[in-house]
């Protein structure tokens, strides 16, 4: 295999002006992308910012709606995942693709088998499979069901799999989210292994630290532009989170009606998850908006989920207004006066086939029912009437089925629903995401407004200016772990990355598993 | 067609080919169309209606109870063994109702606790059922069960008949048969439950979307059991006012029955996927192929054709919903 840095050779694959839409979303506007032989090239961005899409179209998985592909210097198209494959591009996906009830061998060759007649050759299946995984250094039995192996092991067997098509281009998403230390520290191995060889690595990962030992060159990307492409030995961390989070933030949030911060609503102490929160501490005032930031995965949905009894906990506690509460289900948090707004509002947050008016009403069944549980529908439908008219629901009326209002829409009436429940904590899950920027600002300016009138909320968000431009206090989440709280005003996008990305400033002894209400504290 | 349109249309489709087949049948057979056989199709229809009703319950939380044929059977039996054994009628009878809500509620735990599909929950309650009354009976109908076990199935509200010159009685009007007034008032009590009630907007709302409604503070659990025990209870009815029809005890009685009862549902509206059906629908389900076989019947068509054409119905109406959900 030819060394990487001769420029007589074409890069092994190259994207140029790849631009692709989904609907009226831009996904990838005109992004350029070239991978050599024997380097590592990582993808840098927030989420969102088109990484994924981008390896969907190297991959085969998604057609670009303009640009050119090539491989080693000719340009082709890649019709499907099979076309990518036989050319040597090969993804290996974050949530791994394994068949558990399959063997190692069997997996590694699933679809090209070798055969004998009608039959699997299983001599020659189970040799091909241990060459594979010789390859990689690894001790895995080819004869083992995949069920019983740990996620590296899985991963390896993933990359074993990779090697056995000779692929030549491997793009790795989010290749050590779950792995420890020690099983980072043999990827990174085989990874090296994999240079030496000539493959052609596409490296995406949250984790900017670990990349210094492994990568070349860097590609940034932001919301769906191509930023800048550099030698990771010429860059720095620092730069690399400013070039992903470095966009204007304009007047697209409604001024805050900031009130004094009074006495504390909501404290939880020690909440954990096994395996995928905490413990984690935080306090929520009232009358505040506390942000939940962090990247996917941070383990903040989970959190939110644990507090409204979603989810089954593994310690710790939560307290209302000093008092502490035994919450085993969302039925005991709603009677508590906690409420929860699913991120994903079809699946868990409204009953799309039920009117605007049921809808509203479900979780408070209690105020619109006379005696013997009768619904008494002319409360019901003034009730519906009122939050239509205070909220600005666009729809027909209360009779109208939800299904067909607008994402905006749908969303005010779930928020609708713990208003008229009277909620005096509200977690918000990503609130706006899927709707249009009109929508946008009415529920920001709704959050202000529930703030301002002394109910605590928690917004659970992905998108940074949303945290700054709305919150008071920023709680940052990486891998399960509440990092730091910061104070809003005195704080930047950079910073929170920073914590997001799971690194700790200089001068902070560690990650910090408590809320740190002290910003002073804090510097990077 | 706009969405409120097809709603209707989809509404009216049913309650129109009900009033369809009504007007055909009575243009190619004069005997049709007459109080007596009026009343003849009721009675031959509350059995797919008492089904229809919890069937209708169960679909719309998202679920299915596939053992109800099978339930209605044991229950019979069981009531039809007690009133052998010396009990009153009425003690056997509650008893009957009670097997058939145990095994609803068996189905329920099912679902709810061991989180089994209730396909297949259902089916093993219904093999279960049908072998313990076949067990239990030795596969032998039971007969000599008496004057009384036969007034609930066989009894009638407002019968006008007097004794002609011959000395056989001179029916006047046929009066009500206590079955369909059974059937009146179970449809009315449980629309009213559902459409009306605090628990059927918690019925709707587990089937719609049974996360939302989770998170909302519904005991889905809760809810759920109850139309699997609904479901069960109505079977048992239906098993013990089927034996007191017949006046024997049948282990194998009510085979497939279920199906009849699934089929009412979706003919009037029910959705396979939950979250949307009423029991004026289901009623008007049930009363399509009750008149479908009375017709076929009077008009000399074979048992196996009518299959075929009721078999059709079923795939034409379900068709039709799925327009309307194709938008």
């Amino acid at each position: 295999m030819a060394p990487a840095e001769q420029p007589a050779i074409p890069p092994l694959l190259r994207l140029a002006g790849i631009r692709k839409a989904f609907g009226t979303v831009q996904a990838l506007d005109r992004v350029d992308l070239e991978v050599r032989a024997g380097e590592v090239h990582a993808v840098c961005g927030e989420n969102g910012a088109g990484k994924s899409t981008l390896m969907k179209i190297m991959s085969g998985v998604y057609q670009p709606d303009a640009g050119t592909i090539s491989f080693e210097g000719r340009a082709l198209a890649l019709h499907s995942p099979r076309a990518a494959e036989a050319l040597g591009v090969v993804m290996i996906h974050q949530e791994l693709n394994l068949i558990p009830h399959l063997t190692v061998a069997e997996n590694i060759f699933l679809a090209r088998e070798p055969r004998r007649g009608w039959f699997i050759d299983r001599k020659r299946l189970h040799a091909d499979a241990r060459r594979c995984l010789g390859r990689l250094g690894v001790a895995i039995d080819p004869q083992q069901p995949v069920r019983g192996l740990s996620v590296a092991q899985q991963q390896m067997v993933e990359i074993a799999k990779a090697l056995s098509m000779n692929a030549k281009v491997l793009i790795m998403d989010e290749p050590t989210s779950s792995l420890t230390e020690a099983e980072t520290g043999r990827l990174f191995e085989v990874i090296h292994e994999l240079k030496r060889a000539g493959v052609g690595i596409v490296y995406i990962s949250h984790r900017l630290d670990e990349m210094a030992g492994i990568v070349d060159r860097v590609t940034v990307l932001r919301d769906g532009l191509h930023i800048r492409t550099m030698d990771f030995a010429d860059t720095t961390v620092d730069e690399i989170v400013s070039l992903m989070v470095g966009r204007s933030m304009d007047d697209k949030f409604p001024p805050r009606h900031r009130v004094p911060t009074g006495e504390v609503i909501l404290s939880v102490r020690d909440l954990q998850v096994k395996d995928v929160f905490g413990p984690v501490s935080f306090e929520l005032r009232r009358g505040e908006v506390l942000g939940f930031s962090g990247l996917i995965g941070a383990g903040r949905t989970e959190l939110a989920r644990a507090v409204f009894g979603a989810d089954r906990v593994d310690g710790g506690s939560v307290s209302l207004c000093g008092r502490e509460l035994a919450i085993r289900s969302p039925r005991d948090a709603i009677a508590h006066g906690i409420a929860y707004l699913s991120e994903d509002r079809k699946a868990q947050g409204l009953a799309i086939d039920m009117t605007v008016a049921q809808n509203i009403t479900l979780a408070h069944m209690d105020a619109v029912c006379g005696r013997g549980g009768f619904i008494r529908f002319d409360q019901e439908l003034a009730t519906a009437r009122r939050f239509i008219d205070t909220l600005g629901i666009r729809a027909f009326g209360p009779q109208q089925i939800a299904r067909f209002l607008s994402g905006g829409n749908q969303q005010k009436v779930v928020i609708a629903k713990w208003l008229f429940r009277e909620a005096r904590v509200i977690f918000f899950d990503e609130p706006t995401r899927g709707i249009d920027v009109g929508a946008k600002y009415a529920i920001y300016q709704l959050l202000d407004q529930l703030a301002a009138q002394g109910i605590g909320v928690v917004l659970i968000s992905s998108e940074l200016p949303e945290i700054l431009g709305l919150t008071d206090r920023v709680a940052v989440f990486h891998e399960g772990r509440l990092m730091r709280v910061l104070h809003t005003s005195e704080t930047t996008q950079e910073e929170i990355m920073h914590y997001a990305s799971g690194r700790n400033g200089a001068g902070a002894a560690g990650p910090l598993p408590h809320a740190s209400h002290e910003p002073t504290a804090v510097s990077p | 067609m706009t969405d409120r349109q097809k709603d209707l249309f989809q509404k009216f489709a049913a309650l129109a080919s009900l009033l369809v087949l009504t007007a055909v049948f009575s243009a190619v057979s004069p005997a049709f169309f007459s109080v007596g056989n009026g009343m003849t199709v009721a009675l031959q229809v509350t059995s797919i209606a008492y089904l229809g009703i919890g069937a209708t319950c169960v679909i719309i939380t998202g679920g299915i109870d596939l053992s109800v044929g099978a339930v209605l059977a044991l229950s019979g039996v069981v009531a039809a063994m007690l009133v052998r054994a010396g009990l009153p009628v009425w003690a056997s009878m509650s008893a009957g109702l009670t097997v058939g809500a145990v095994c609803g509620a068996i189905n329920g735990l099912c679902v709810t606790w061991l989180r089994l599909p209730p396909f297949i929950a259902t089916l093993g309650m219904m093999l279960v059922a049908r072998g313990v009354a076949l067990q239990i009976t030795d596969a032998k109908a039971i007969g000599g069960l008496g004057e009384g076990f036969a007034e609930l199935g066989n009894g009638s509200l407002w019968r006008i008949a007097k004794v002609g010159a011959d000395g056989f009685p001179d029916v006047l009007f046929p009066g009500i048969p206590y079955p369909v007034l059974l059937m009146v008032v179970l449809a009315v009590a449980v629309a009213v439950l559902l459409g009306r009630t605090r628990l059927g907007r918690h019925l709707y709302a587990v089937g719609s979307n049974t996360e939302a409604a989770r998170l909302s503070g519904v005991e889905v659990r809760g809810v759920t059991l109850f139309a699997y025990v609904l479901s069960g209870a109505l079977a048992g009815l239906t098993g013990c006012v089927l034996m007191s029809r017949l006046v024997t005890a049948q282990p194998s009685e009510g085979l497939m029955y279920e199906l009849d009862a699934i089929a009412a549902a979706v003919i009037g509206g029910t959705s396979l996927s939950g979250g949307v059906g009423s029991i004026s629908g289901t009623l008007i389900g049930a009363f399509v192929i009750g008149i479908l076989r009375n017709g076929l019947n009077m008009g000399g068509v074979s048992a196996f054709v009518q299959q075929i054409i009721i078999g059709l119905v079923i795939l034409l109406t379900v068709w039709i919903d799925q327009m309307r959900h194709r938008r």
